[in-house]
């Protein structure tokens, strides 16, 4: 019950966060943004328009979109959004981010077009990057928690209440959280211009249900790190019973923790610029050295 | 509970000390050290509530002063919203970090046995690990960066090292000491910035002081 609750709530609310972030980064520039509910209105739009595939494409085209949403739904079964319900492999979970990643590389290889196939080199050089830090973070969060089990660390900060470590993680999450969402200074979300595209670019052959399938995916991904900050820094407010007053609560508190940092994640957009694509794995060292720094911590303390 | 506190406090030290190494501009460079600064001053707060010694509560307060207040601020007077990169030398970023990590394992190799000699607490010897490795890391700061300004707050990283060490391990001389040495190569340092130029480097002032040496025969 939980589980599936887990999924409705993270599919449904992740378009509003990703509006709620260019509604931050809108104030920050002294602009009104656009309304809340824009996220749905746009996949409502995308979802009435005509499919249009290259006449060089193959299946792969016309499969990769369903198969991120796919597998984007799947990975909202390992992240505790609403409640502490179920499990889920911290090893498995980042295998999903990776194959959702994977097809979509292929279909912008597929489609034949240059910046397709950009946006798929450059995805690719930094996941080779991140990827070992990332494998890093979830090591160093498995290991100060004691368990793989993304419900059952969140069960864990629960019972123990914060530690001075899991403020190092969160950082490293949070660097993670904006490195896989493509979002400054790793990738600008608001541009289609040739020398800064990555994620974009990859998306860019797509169209109709298929885009709107993507777009959604990508919400919801960034939904799930988000839900999976929230479980180590603050899981307080997710529900461990299936009454209906922890439920109500479990999706308010995910709501507005969710809209928190997304404010933050709009916050630290227009803070920055955009880097170049070889000072980034000065970001991603930075998420490597809080993660071992967790290590030796739990191990010095 | 104040133990507590006290690790979280090192946790953001190690956070400060990390975005001092890969900061590329010199107005949240000093930022960040005034935070650095206003963290040492709350853990010499926390470290008063535990040992009762007045002591802790001056260097405190001193350190609000001198270190949070006075010395970001006269950076910013003498720097004027300087708003160029901050170039590296020899290091980058990258590779500081890196090297912050194998420091911080060779301070933990080479204290960790003499601590338990010392019969110190896990606290007092993390408090140790850290402010050698701050110490080191200052270092790190100092030969990766090029402009003179920038080295400076190497030097005070270094320093903030040094007190965390004093605060956990040492007695109150060895402080003023070494801190007394650190801020003497600060003070000769500000004054060649202030004789020579803004964006001087160690290599220009050598260049300027070979002049008075003359050319080798």
């Amino acid at each position: 019950m939980i589980a599936l609750l887990n999924i409705l709530v993270a599919v449904l609310i992740s378009p509003l966060f990703m509006t709620f972030i260019k509604k931050v980064k809108a104030w920050a520039q002294r602009r009104q943004g656009p309304p809340l509910l824009q996220g749905y209105y746009t996949f409502m739009k995308l979802l009435k328009k005509e499919t249009v595939l290259s006449t060089n494409s193959s299946w792969i085209m016309r499969w990769a979109a369903p198969i991120n949403l796919a597998v984007m739904i799947i990975a909202a079964l390992f992240i505790p959004i609403v409640g502490i319900g179920g499990s889920g492999n911290i090893l498995l979970f980042l295998y999903l981010l990776a194959l959702a990643k994977f097809f979509m590389a292929l279909a912008g290889l597929d489609a034949g077009s240059t910046f397709g196939g950009m946006g798929s080199s450059r995805e690719m050089t930094i996941s080779a990057v991140i990827e070992p830090v990332t494998v890093i973070v979830f090591a160093a969060l498995a290991y100060v928690l004691g368990t793989m089990d993304i419900h059952r660390m969140a069960l864990a900060v629960l019972a123990n209440g914060p530690q001075a470590a899991l403020v190092l993680i969160s950082m490293s999450l949070f660097i993670i959280l904006i490195v896989e969402t493509a979002r400054v200074p790793v990738d600008n979300p608001e541009t289609h211009l040739e020398l800064t595209m990555v994620h974009e670019a990859m998306i860019l052959e797509q169209s109709g249900k298929n885009l709107a399938f993507m777009e959604l995916a990508h919400a919801i991904k960034q939904t799930l790190l988000m839900g999976l900050l929230m479980s180590v820094l603050f899981p307080y407010g997710l529900a461990t019973e299936t009454t209906l007053v922890a439920l109500v609560f479990g999706i308010g508190a995910f709501i507005v923790k969710g809209l928190c940092i997304s404010f933050f994640v709009g916050l630290f957009e227009s803070s920055m610029a955009k880097s170049r694509l070889f000072l980034l794995p000065n970001l991603f060292m930075l998420a490597y050295f809080f993660s071992f720094l967790t290590i030796l911590f739990e191990v010095f303390a | 509970m104040i133990d507590a506190a006290i690790k979280t406090i090192f946790v953001l030290l190690y956070v400060t000390v990390a975005f001092i190494m890969t900061r590329r501009d010199i107005i949240s460079l000093i930022s960040t050290y005034a935070t650095q600064s206003f963290l040492l001053a709350c853990l010499a707060g926390l470290l008063y509530m535990q040992e009762r010694h007045a002591t802790l509560l001056w260097l405190a307060a001193l350190i609000l002063i001198i270190k949070m207040v006075l010395i970001p601020s006269t950076i910013r007077s003498i720097q004027k919203k300087m708003k160029r990169d901050m170039e590296f030398a020899y290091v980058s970023p990258t590779g500081s970090l890196m090297l912050s990590i194998v420091i911080i394992l060779l301070s933990y190799g080479a204290l960790s046995h003499l601590l338990r000699e010392l019969g110190l607490g896990q606290l007092f010897a993390l408090g140790a690990i850290t402010g050698v490795s701050f110490t080191m890391m200052g270092l790190v700061v100092i030969f990766s960066r090029k402009l003179v300004l920038t080295k400076i707050i190497g030097y005070l990283a270094m320093e903030d090292g040094v007190m965390i060490f004093s605060m956990f391990v040492a007695e109150l001389p060895l402080i003023i000491e070494a801190l007394i040495l650190v801020d003497l190569f600060m003070l000769i340092i500000l004054s060649t910035i202030l004789a020579l130029g803004m964006e001087t480097t160690i290599e220009e002032v050598h260049k300027r002081l070979q002049v008075l040496v003359g050319e080798e025969k």
